[in-house]
């Protein structure tokens, strides 16, 4: 066989291995999309505990193969109890967004939660089973390779056969069609879903285990790449359609395999994304379905909850800020002035997602990516182009904001689930291009020496100075989003995310309206970038990642969807908070899943009110 | 107040009062189905019909007041309890699983029953009762037209061999044809002796079928009695009919 023949054939094989880990992931998205209309943010959490429970029973406790295998399901099938009781019974009767939000907020507690316990350093696993190879036409075929096959093969055939000639297996799916109808045939709807958790998450955990031992090593963050690529994989083929989504993950598996092949390794993760994002806009109902239209959703998706915002008065906002002013004045410490610069940078992001999100109801997970082309341009202009600091920050602003409108062009004729999902693919694939266009970004090394920020010639490199230079555009971008709050346009904003049918029935144009909040929401976000780019004088593609996405969002759900006084205050909340907490800084992440839980259940509207 | 029902009513709804939120839907709802009857619930929109429906099936939960059925206090039960003590449920706009075959859908009704060959034995019977589904026995529910749809909707309910069942506007959106056939088609359920309470909108049809019925207006029932009395009179007449003018035949 000739070597290219070779090559194709190895990666055929290599891209169908991990084609059955994908859809051994997204077969549960798929179920619990099904069955509850939820996307499941904990589901690569769920896999990244199956895969730690798995390292823990082979490495440690020496288990026999068969027994980790019921061990990882079992405990897996457990946390999605858990994750069906906290994320979603609970919160019955609340806005269609809050399950989702709570997931995220679950998977934040999980994943630090597995780091506190295990270090976020990877382990290494090595494979119990014995390393027998076989040449099959050239191709080479290992232990693994086959049990990986096996399982997710006889997993797919178990579920074909449970779905289709069960009486639970009916209910299941009766449920996911009609929960109504099916209460009435004598359906245990809860029982169903609860099923369908634990099933969903058997089968997540059970791919994480393989994974590990596939890749020989586990480690903390495997968890949010796992979560996307069950997206992709589940989305490809059809949310809630499970034999599509099996074929989905092997597609995924496929397209990515050959693309690593042609290109580099690195581009892996870019391949998941932009086929994400291809299918969301040819074919939103998956490969599978020729429909081109989304199904009817009967609210918009927002986490507005009826609520009157607390209205500061103007007079206390005035003495807030002047004190805001003159605090490297009266507390001249460089700590504090660090931490809440940080919280003013940190207030930017969350006014930029609190205007689309809030204000406009479209849920985005993808501002981290405005972050990091705001970020890029300024520094690219200060650093190749000699640009002052003063213009290259304009530009940056400008530049974020037209790319990134573009860039989420294509998710506007989505809605609710959909539109977060497209921002957090369109945040990755940012990320991605960052990592691979090294010409311009300089790849995984970063940029370095950047200039320092400055002002009429004068650098702002003491703390004082970046932390007056934060507060500037923090209180610039307030003004601006709350004069624009108050026009025409804030209520056009406003009328599409609480009925865009009825706004589209007013001759509204939404897709106009849409393009002009993410693009002031992108340039706010730009501006926080660029501003964070210089202040650090290095960023690298791991900078902007969607895990700060997610805090902003945090931050403006904290303070109150759409209520500006309530981003900012949430920002700095969330920042001081574990700073005074000293020896909380490590769970950190664990305190913000767990805020944004009680959040949701307990003050949905926020600190301050949803405006 | 006419009392015909001989006995103990088969579903007895007692003093309710619902509430959605702050607003209050049912004020003190009264009304009683003897065994084998066909009842009518009728009003305009918004009376309350479809909660009065909710509220038997355990969907909503009234805050005062009391539901009986076949000897039990139901009242806060779960649904698949309250189907599980015998009732039916045809839903309004008829709810098919619509990607489920014909045959999957008839089997669902029976979800509850364990005698697996009573089950094969009415499927059967009721295939013969609706020969168009059994035509399109293998075919996905989502692809029949409205009217086969009413006629799985109530095969469906009466896999479950329930002894009453609840059908929340039968008759909607069909075609004349097809309106006539689901009243036909209740009366010969009935007689094979199934209870049946419905709600309607077409006050002039549910009555030609129905033995009694009630009116209900804001929340409160405003008059009830026979059908043929019911059908006489003004007040219905004028509510439902248009006018004086006589019901068409």
């Amino acid at each position: 066989m000739d070597s290219f023949l070779r090559t194709v054939a190895d990666q055929t094989v290599n891209g169908l291995v991990i084609g059955n880990i994908y859809a051994l992931t997204a077969v549960g998205l798929a179920l619990i999309f099904g069955v509850s209309n939820l996307i499941n943010f904990a589901h690569g959490s769920v896999y990244l505990i199956g895969a730690y429970v798995g390292w823990v029973a082979i490495t440690w406790l020496h288990w026999p193969f068969v027994v980790t295998l019921v061990a990882v399901a079992l405990s897996c099938a457990a946390i999605g109890l858990v994750i069906e009781r906290v994320g979603l019974r609970d919160l019955q009767g609340s806005a269609r967004i809050a399950p989702l939000l709570s997931t995220i907020g679950l998977s934040f507690a999980f994943d630090q939660i597995v780091q506190l316990a295990f270090t976020a350093n990877p382990q290494s696993f090595a494979s119990p089973l014995p390393d027998t190879r076989w040449q099959v036409g050239g191709v080479t075929i290992g232990t693994l390779d086959v049990l990986i096959a096996a399982i997710s093969l006889g997993v797919a055939a178990a579920l074909f056969a449970f779905l289709r000639f069960t009486r639970l297996g009916w209910a299941l799916r009766a449920t996911a069609q009609d929960r109504d109808a099916a209460q009435q045939m004598g359906v245990d709807v809860n029982r169903v879903q609860q099923v369908t958790f634990a099933l969903a998450s058997a089968l997540g955990g059970l791919a994480g285990l393989l994974v590990g031992l596939y890749f020989n090593t586990v480690y903390p963050t495997m968890s949010f790449q796992a979560g996307l690529k069950g997206f992709a994989a589940n989305l490809l083929g059809g949310l809630g359609n499970v034999p599509g989504t099996v074929v989905g993950g092997l597609v995924l598996g496929l397209i990515e395999s050959y693309g690593v092949a042609v290109l580099s390794s690195t581009y892996r993760n870019l391949f998941a994304f932009l086929v994400l994002i291809v299918v969301l806009v040819w074919r939103p109902r998956g490969m599978f379905s020729r429909e081109r239209t989304l199904p009817p959703e009967t609210l918009t998706g927002t986490f507005i909850s009826n609520s009157r915002p607390v209205r500061l008065p103007p007079i206390l906002l005035a003495a807030v800020t002047a004190f805001a002013v003159i605090i490297p004045v009266v507390l001249p410490d460089p700590y504090i002035l660090q931490v809440l610069t940080n919280a003013w940078l940190l207030g930017l992001v969350a006014l930029s997602v609190t205007l689309v999100t809030g204000t406009t109801g479209q849920t985005s997970l993808g501002q981290a990516g405005f972050m990091a082309i705001g970020a890029y341009s300024s520094a690219l202009l200060t650093l190749r182009a000699g640009w002052p600091f003063e213009l290259a920050l304009a530009a940056a602003a400008g530049i974020s904001a037209v790319v990134g409108t573009m860039l989420v062009l294509p998710a506007f004729r989505l809605r609710a689930h959909y539109v977060a999902i497209a921002t957090l693919g369109i945040g990755e694939i940012v990320n991605q291009a960052i990592l691979n266009w090294d010409s311009l970004t300089n790849g995984v090394l970063g940029l370095v020496n950047i200039p320092p920020a400055s002002l009429f010639g004068i650098e702002l490199v003491t703390p004082a100075g970046l932390y007056w230079g934060a507060l500037a555009l923090l209180t610039l971008v307030y003004l601006v989003q709350s004069r624009l709050l108050r026009s025409p346009l804030g209520r056009t904003w406003r009328a599409l995310r609480d009925d865009d049918v009825a706004a589209r029935a007013y001759g509204i144009n939404l897709n106009r309206y849409k393009a002009l909040a993410f693009s002031v929401s992108a340039a706010a976000a730009g501006l926080a970038g660029a501003f964070t780019a210089h202040m650090y004088t290095y960023i690298n593609h791991e900078t902007f990642t969607s895990t700060t996405s997610v805090l902003a969002l945090t931050t403006a759900i904290l303070g109150g969807l759409g209520n500006l006084a309530g981003a900012i205050a949430g920002s700095v909340v969330l920042t001081v908070l574990p700073e005074l907490l000293r020896s909380w800084v490590d769970y950190r992440y664990l305190l913000y899943g767990i805020a944004l839980l009680v959040l949701i259940r307990y003050r949905p509207q926020g600190l301050l009110g949803t405006d | 107040m006419t009392q015909t029902i001989a006995g103990e009513p088969l579903l007895d709804i007692d003093a309710i009062d619902t509430y959605y939120g702050a607003m209050q839907v049912h004020f003190g709802l009264r009304l009683a189905v003897g065994v084998g009857e066909i009842v009518c619930l009728l009003g305009g929109n918004a009376s309350g019909k479809s909660t009065t429906m909710k509220v038997i099936l355990g969907l909503v939960r009234p805050r005062a007041g009391r539901v009986r059925f076949a000897g039990a206090d139901i009242t806060g039960w779960e649904t698949p309890r309250v189907i599980a003590r015998g009732l039916g449920s045809v839903p309004e706009a008829r709810r098919i699983f619509p990607a489920m075959t014909v045959r999957e859908n008839l089997l669902m009704g029976a979800y509850l029953r364990q005698d697996r060959a009573a089950v094969s034995e009415d499927l059967e019977r009721i295939l013969d009762l609706f020969p168009r589904l059994r035509e399109r026995l293998s075919q996905r529910g989502g692809v029949l037209s409205g009217g086969e749809q009413q006629m799985l909707a109530i095969g469906r309910a009466l896999m479950g061999r329930p002894r009453l069942i609840c059908m929340d506007e039968p008759t909607m959106g069909l075609s004349p044809l097809y309106v006539d056939r689901v009243l036909e088609l209740i009366q010969t359920i009935n007689r094979q002796g199934v209870t049946i309470f419905m709600v309607e909108q077409n006050a002039n049809l549910a009555l030609q079928i129905a033995h009694r019925g009630y009116v209900l207006q804001n929340g409160r029932i405003v008059l009830e009695g026979a059908a043929a009395a019911l059908l006489r009179s003004a007040e219905v007449q004028d509510a439902y009919l248009g006018g004086s003018a006589a019901p068409a035949a």
